[in-house]
């Protein structure tokens, strides 16, 4: 600006400390929110360090003094808590593989083949979006138990795949792949077959890799299905696991938050390696 | 692959008659696996839920039920405990959608701002959306503990007589409320974050030409924009509101009093306490017709009828 005068630079400065005051606020209020949405993780491992007695004592020890990792020890000796584990990588991994390819290849025959029909199912596919989970919890348990499924974890395993929400976004992903790509293979000679193996999933592995995470983290969170079908102590999974666990040990916080962290933590950790993917398939949610 | 050969393959794809029966087979047997699940296990129990309702349903021999037509939907009507369950459900959506959907946004504007640790900031506010209902429920119930809890620790400090939280018929749903809000806002934050980074830039340029304070472009600018999102986040929350189990079952059995039992905790109980499935079926019914009639309302009220 050339003819800037001495009242206006005023201005200017007079503007530029007011936005840096409204950013150092904005970062207070930020920070501060980010430090509450912590607190309950700090108040889970803290807690879970501390004996016994230290946990229930009144007043409020952030720092466990002395550091102690009896709960986690009582947990691993005392309780169910490994094969709780086990069953539920077992779950959600074989959930999220049978999710993997049962969607992918529906949604490849539906946008990458031409069939009569298919817009049909697609539409129907679509409307069970609106079928909320519990109005089929009912018939679905008369179902499971005279399958004879009950303690069966298939019986977790297939309502679950039977969801839409995969076929939808694959769906979305796989009609905007470029289907000269698709002529060019059908022109050497590829088969259907070979064209779903070898363009179309490769082309996809940035979706199906964000779908599968989704899938695997809604899979090993799952609570009211498996609490129903699974009546058997030791095929539960971690997350019915732990309440059953906390209403045997009662006022014994130490206890709960280490097995809360259990329950969490390999989540945890697999969430912090793969957020973005994570992130990616929550967004492409908002998105569709 | 030599010149000929080809030729040979484009004759056999453009021999059209060949192809779609082809086609037809394939698309039929890549549809399969999915479609015998989807079909087994969710339409076949969404069909039959609606003929278990018209049941006295017999658990252990279902052939020897007995037909009442609607029978279960006017005793349910007629059961105060239904209502309560329906009101409390409905207390609890009206205080935790909103609260999510003003945190979210609040969150996703802030960290859409000039601001250090973006990433970080990010990763802490949708950090919670990947925990089980249980771990976020313990965790929670010992935060609300009067005994031991951080909570009335530090109100202890600035108010005389602070909430009994889980234990008091008042603050008990309230509690859930906040749990839930820290619980899941992750979910709606990534969601608005990503719709406000995608507006383009040039329309704040425009506005802040045409002097706009920054309430007017967030009013004019970017409200507008992420409308469809703010839409899909009400919905959704909306969805999962209605359905809300895991807290109020682990958090507080659905007391003091049942001022916490919610209407799937209500058919919960039908079913597996009293053994009446026909009645929760009725139930999950209601529920579907409330949960249409919501997003449907909410589609008119809010979303994209205007385009």
């Amino acid at each position: 600006m050339t003819e800037s005068t001495p009242s206006a630079n005023r201005l200017a400065s007079l503007s530029i400390s007011d936005t840096s005051v409204r950013n150092a606020l904005l970062h207070v209020v930020m920070y501060g929110a980010a430090f509450l949405f912590v607190l309950p993780y700090l108040w889970m491992i803290s807690t879970s360090l501390m004996t016994r007695e230290d946990a229930i004592a009144s007043g409020m020890n952030w720092i466990p003094n002395p550091v102690s990792v009896g709960s986690y020890m009582q947990l691993f000796t005392g309780s169910l808590i490994l094969e709780w584990t086990i069953n539920t990588i077992l779950i959600a991994s074989v959930t999220t593989l049978l999710v993997l390819l049962c969607d992918s290849m529906i949604a490849f025959a539906l946008t990458r083949l031409d069939w009569p029909g298919q817009r049909y199912v697609l539409g129907l596919i679509i409307a069970s979006f609106m079928v909320p989970g519990f109005v089929n919890i009912i018939p679905l348990y008369s179902l499971i138990s005279e399958l004879g499924l009950i303690n069966n974890y298939l019986a977790v395993i297939l309502p679950f795949v039977a969801g839409p929400l995969g076929v939808f976004l694959l769906v979305q992903f796989f009609r905007d792949i470029p289907y000269e790509l698709q002529e060019a293979a059908q022109l050497d000679g590829f088969s259907t077959v070979r064209i779903y193996t070898h363009v179309i999933l490769p082309l996809s592995k940035s979706i199906l890799s964000a779908l599968g995470l989704f899938i695997f983290v809604w899979s090993w969170n799952q609570f009211l299905w498996p609490l129903i079908v699974l009546q058997n102590e030791a095929a539960y999974t971690l997350p019915i696991g732990i309440v059953v666990l906390r209403d045997t040990f009662t006022y014994q916080p130490s206890l709960t938050m280490a097995s809360a962290i259990l329950a969490s933590g390999p989540l945890f950790v697999v969430f912090l390696l793969l957020q973005e993917q994570l992130i990616a398939a929550v967004e492409m949610q908002g998105v569709t | 692959m030599s010149v000929t050969e080809r030729v040979d393959a484009i004759r056999r794809l453009v021999s059209s008659e060949n192809r779609s029966r082809k086609e037809l087979i394939e698309g039929v047997l890549f549809s399969l696996p999915y479609l015998a699940i989807f079909v087994v296990f969710l339409l076949y129990p969404l069909v039959m839920g609606g003929y278990m309702s018209l049941f006295d349903w017999n658990a252990i021999t279902p052939a020897e039920s007995t037909f009442i037509g609607l029978e279960n939907y006017t005793t349910m009507f007629a059961d105060p405990a239904f209502w309560n369950a329906l009101g409390n459900t409905l207390y609890f959506v009206a205080i935790t959608v909103p609260g999510i959907v003003v945190v979210a946004l609040g969150l996703a504007l802030g960290v859409n701002r000039d601001i250090k640790g973006k990433g970080i900031l990010r990763t802490v506010f949708f950090s919670p959306y990947i925990l089980t209902v249980s771990v976020a429920s313990i965790v929670w119930i010992d935060l609300y503990s009067t005994q031991y809890g951080v909570i009335n620790h530090y109100l202890g400090m600035v108010m005389s007589n602070p909430p009994q939280w889980l234990q008091s018929r008042l603050f008990a749903m309230p509690a859930l409320a906040i749990m839930t809000m820290w619980w899941l806002a992750g979910f709606s934050f990534v969601i608005l974050l990503s719709a406000r980074q995608s507006v383009p830039e040039y329309l704040y340029e425009a506005a802040r030409l045409d002097g706009a304070g920054s309430w007017r472009m967030f009013r004019d600018v970017t409200l507008p924009q992420i409308r469809h999102a703010i839409f899909f986040v009400i919905i959704i929350n909306l969805v999962w509101g209605f359905q809300v189990f895991g807290q109020p079952y682990i958090m507080t059995g659905g007391g003091p009093g049942k001022t916490t039992e919610t209407l799937v905790m209500y058919l919960y109980q039908a079913a597996f306490n009293q053994r009446s499935f026909g009645y929760a079926a009725a139930v999950g019914y209601v529920l579907t017709g409330i949960l249409v009639v919501v997003s449907i309302a909410n589609y008119y009220f809010l979303g994209g009828s205007n385009d």
